[in-house]
């Protein structure tokens, strides 16, 4: 796959067939699969069969797997700790597997999480990446290998957070943790993918509308997949997304969900130990990473009655400490832009791919699916508004 | 009916969280996440059972209304079958559920149609647009009410309760 940017010009807005190769695979997949379900939450046995099939397959010598734990959190994926012993380490090391159920919340491609995550704990904490199974060839479902690392994502006492790590409240923590969020984003902005010979991802061109009908096509393509129900505002943000699509500069990486829930730390210190969940990362327009933390549904009220940024900042503040973090200038017709894209795109995984992995009973939590699915209309809201805003 | 639904519910809720929550140990997190938002679904379906059927039909008639407001502004190429999706769907019986998700699929499909336009090949009036986002701003207010329960709308303070909505 190409990664140095082609030539200059735009892309038909309509062109459905504009979309990033490896992410038009996930999407087929997923479609292919669809009818092979239900799927059953993995017992620990089970899991303990796959990884010793695949640490098998990997050529490791006197391994055991021990200490299997079910993990919480996320809406996504299927997580299990384990340990791992073999010749080359009998210490052994915590580990978390991380693998798709058959249908989730967003269908994202464990390949390119492995990946791009590999490369960027060269620049910040992640949790390592120590294998990755995109397609499952040797798990049977894809999958990535993590290395446990210790922290939460939000405060133990008084930090009050909803399903997923929404809308927690930071309290004393936030002097502390603000600078180092904003780094993160503006260290994820720097990266210079052009160099890092990235398998797994495609780049828009620079100077063209691609980057953004790209996500269009992927989200919209996401929607109509999926479809249960059908909803006019929808529908319309689609149009409203393909006849506005602006011009990206510059594609930087964009992590894709970074906000709190997704930003761990220690306690007491408050010091930064690894940004999650990469699966969503893409090269692509950096004000879609500012739209997508600014979302209302991640941030929280301050105790002045002003709305915080990811419960961190006021979003003027937020603003002026990104743009000197980074170097780069926040447009904001852009950013109006990412933000109804950002909408769109909540509301398609709430209303539309939850919806349909509920309805045909392929994730391991439908529950969490359901209750997220209800938070739909709160994005629907913010679409209304932001297209009316203009 | 006896036993009523709500008791039914409230009986469930108990043994959820009197029993099987205090039975799954420390280690079972994800286990123990999911009884407590089957409880937070029973909770939300104890509010909200008794106006089901009346709130799908308000959502029914809303877009129904929504397509009478396009007609007049939609490219002549629809005018026809859209006429005729309003027809059928005012034919359709307010009380049968099925009969009233399987119509507002029906009229729904229809109306993303319009909305893209053959894939931007047919204008959208600012009228249309208008009609849409207003539709939009009164149904998603609607449902943010009907799920307001679960806590996740930041602006869930400013929001009616479900009887003011299904009584406005």
């Amino acid at each position: 796959m190409p990664m140095a940017p082609a030539s200059r010009g735009d892309v038909d807005v309509w062109d459905r067939s504009e979309m990033e190769p490896r992410i038009r695979h996930i999407l087929e997949r997923t479609v292919r699969l669809r009818d092979t379900g239900p799927y059953r939450p993995k017992s620990d046995a089970e899991v303990m069969a796959m990884l010793s099939t695949f640490f098998a397959a990997k050529g490791l010598e006197e391994f055991s797997i021990s200490d299997v734990e079910r993990m919480s959190g996320g809406a996504s994926k299927e997580q299990f700790a384990f340990t791992l012993n073999h010749r080359e380490d009998q210490q052994g090391e915590r580990l978390v597997l991380r693998m798709d159920p058959l249908e989730a919340i967003a269908q994202t491609c464990r390949g390119r999480e492995g990946e791009i995550q590999s490369i960027m704990g060269n620049h910040m904490p992640v949790a390592p990446v120590r294998w990755f199974d995109a397609d499952g060839d040797l798990l049977g479902q894809p999958a990535v290998i993590l290395g446990f690392v210790r922290g939460v994502t939000q405060p133990s006492e008084g930090g009050s957070a909803g399903v997923s790590g929404m809308g927690g409240r930071l309290g004393s923590l936030i002097d502390r943790l603000a600078p180092q969020y904003i780094d993160a984003l503006a260290v994820t902005h720097r990266f210079d993918w052009s160099r890092a010979h990235l398998r797994f991802f495609d780049a828009p061109r620079a100077q063209s509308n691609q980057a953004a009908i790209w996500q269009v096509n992927w989200w919209s393509q996401v929607w109509w997949d999926c479809l249960v129900e059908p909803v006019p505002v929808v529908a319309l943000a689609e149009r409203w997304l393909r006849e506005n699509a602006p011009v990206c500069d510059r594609p930087m990486l964009v992590h894709g969900d970074l906000r709190m829930g997704n930003f761990m730390f220690e306690e007491p210190s408050g010091k930064f130990t690894a940004v999650l969940d990469w699966e969503l990362a893409h090269i692509g327009d950096f004000h879609e990473d500012i739209a997508w933390t600014m979302q209302k549904l991640f941030g929280a009220w301050g105790d002045d009655g002003i709305f915080l940024v990811s419960g961190l900042l006021p979003r003027d503040d937020f603003i002026t400490q990104y743009e000197a973090a980074s170097g780069n200038r926040i447009d904001p017709v852009r950013l109006h832009y990412y933000e109804v894209l950002n909408a769109y795109k909540c509301a398609v995984m709430d209303l539309g791919q939850a919806m349909r992995a509920a309805t045909a009973s392929n994730n391991h939590q439908e529950v969490v699916l359901t209750w997220l699915g209800s938070a739909g209309a709160v994005f629907l809201n913010y679409i209304v508004q932001l297209i009316r805003k203009g | 009916m006896l036993p009523s639904i709500d008791l039914r519910i409230a009986n469930i809720v108990k043994a959820l969280e009197q029993v099987v929550l205090p039975a799954l140990t420390a280690r079972e997190r994800l286990a123990k996440d999911q009884v407590n938002l089957c409880i937070g679904h029973l909770q939300m379906i104890a509010q909200q059972w008794r106006w089901a059927a009346a709130f799908e039909a308000g959502s029914f008639h809303a877009m129904i209304a929504l397509a009478e407001e396009m007609q007049p502004s939609v490219d002549a190429s629809y005018a026809e079958e859209l006429g005729q999706a309003i027809a059928t769907a005012k034919a359709v019986e307010g009380h049968d559920l099925a009969a009233v998700e399987h119509a507002i699929v029906a009229l729904g499909g229809l109306i993303d149609r319009i909305i893209l336009g053959e894939d931007g090949q047919v204008a959208l009036a600012p009228a249309i647009w208008e009609a849409v986002l207003s539709y939009g701003e009164k149904q998603s207010l609607r449902e943010r009410t009907w799920f307001a329960a679960t806590g996740l709308d930041p602006d869930r303070k400013e929001l009616p309760s479900i009887a003011e909505v299904m009584a406005g």
